[in-house]
C-alpha cells in the first residue's frame, strides 16, 4: 500500500516535498545550494520587498504616472501583480534553497538542522523587531496610508511586504548563514 | 555550528568509518541523520547530543569514548 502523503498545515509544508528536498532528488534546484547564490537570492528577496512596500507609497512619490487615469490604473494594478507573483517565487526559490529546513517539522529533520532552524528564527525574530520599529517611525512620520481607498496611498503594499517577510525572513537568514545547507 | 564553540568535541568518526568503507550516506543512514551533519560531526563544526554520539558510535561498532574526546587525538593512535 503506497504510504500517505502527511501535510503538515501549521508549517505548510509535505513530508514528501521536505524528504525530496533534503535528499537531493530533484537536481534541478542544485544550483541554488551555494552560499553565495543563496545570497544573492536573499538580496534580491530584500530589494522585492522593499519595491513591494513602495507601492504603497506610489502615488506619493514624483512618478509621472497618474493613477487616477485609466491606463495610469492599469499599469500600476499589472506592476502590482507581477511584483507579487515575483515576490512569491523568490519566495517559493528561498524555500527550495534551503531544503524547506526553516518550515519543516521536527520530525522531518535532524538535531543539527533542527538547532539551525531554531537559531534562525532566534535571528528572524530580532531583524523583524527591527522592521516592525521602521514601519512604525514610517507610518508615524511618512506620508499618510489608506486601506480599502479608492484615493491616496494604498497601504496594503505595506501590509503584504510585512507578511511576506515574517514568512520568508527565517529562509533568508538561514540561507545567509549557513555555509552547507 | 556548535553546542559550545569554546569547547569543541574531538572526534575520530571520518577515521572509523572510512575504517569500514562507508560513505557519509551510508552512516547518516545508520544513525538517522542527514549526511551533511555527519559531515559537520567530521569537521568537528558541531557537537552532537548524547543520543546522536551514542547512536553514531553503535553504529560504527565502537564504544563512544573511543570515538569522541574533549582532548584532540594523537594521530595514529
Amino acid at each position: 500500500m503506497r504510504k500517505r502523503n502527511k501535510f503538515y498545515w501549521f508549517e505548510g509544508v509535505t513530508e514528501k516535498g521536505v524528504k525530496a528536498l533534503l535528499n537531493d532528488e530533484n537536481s534541478k534546484y542544485r544550483w541554488l545550494r551555494p552560499q553565495r547564490n543563496r545570497r544573492v537570492l536573499v538580496i534580491l528577496m530584500g530589494i522585492g520587498l522593499v519595491l513591494t512596500s513602495m507601492g504603497s507609497y506610489w502615488p506619493t512619490l514624483k512618478t509621472n504616472l497618474n493613477i487616477d487615469s485609466g491606463v495610469g490604473l492599469i499599469i500600476y494594478s499589472v506592476t502590482a501583480v507581477f511584483v507579487i507573483l515575483a515576490i512569491l517565487g523568490g519566495y517559493s526559490f528561498l524555500r527550495i534553497a534551503v531544503r524547506s529546513i526553516a518550515d519543516a517539522p521536527d520530525e522531518l529533520l535532524d538535531e543539527r538542522q533542527i538547532a539551525v532552524r531554531n537559531t534562525s528564527f532566534r535571528y528572524a525574530y530580532f531583524i523583524l523587531g527591527y522592521i516592525l520599529m521602521g514601519l512604525m517611525v514610517l507610518i508615524l512620520f511618512g506620508p499618510e496610508l489608506q486601506m480599502f481607498q479608492d484615493e491616496g496611498n494604498d497601504g496594503s503594499f505595506v501590509v503584504v511586504a510585512t507578511l511576506f517577510a515574517c514568512a520568508s525572513l527565517p529562509s533568508m537568514v538561514m540561507a545567509w548563514r549557513e555555509r552547507d545547507i | 555550528m556548535s553546542r559550545n564553540p569554546e569547547e569543541p568535541v574531538y572526534n575520530r568518526i571520518e577515521e572509523a568509518r572510512t575504517a569500514l568503507g562507508l560513505s557519509r550516506q551510508d552512516l547518516a543512514d545508520k544513525a538517522g541523520v542527514h549526511y551533511q551533519t555527519i559531515g559537520y560531526l567530521e569537521r568537528e563544526e558541531y557537537s552532537p547530543s548524547l543520543v546522536l554520539a551514542l547512536r553514531i558510535a553503535k553504529s560504527l561498532n565502537q564504544e563512544v569514548s573511543e570515538l569522541f574526546s574533549l582532548n584532540p587525538f594523537k594521530k595514529g593512535k
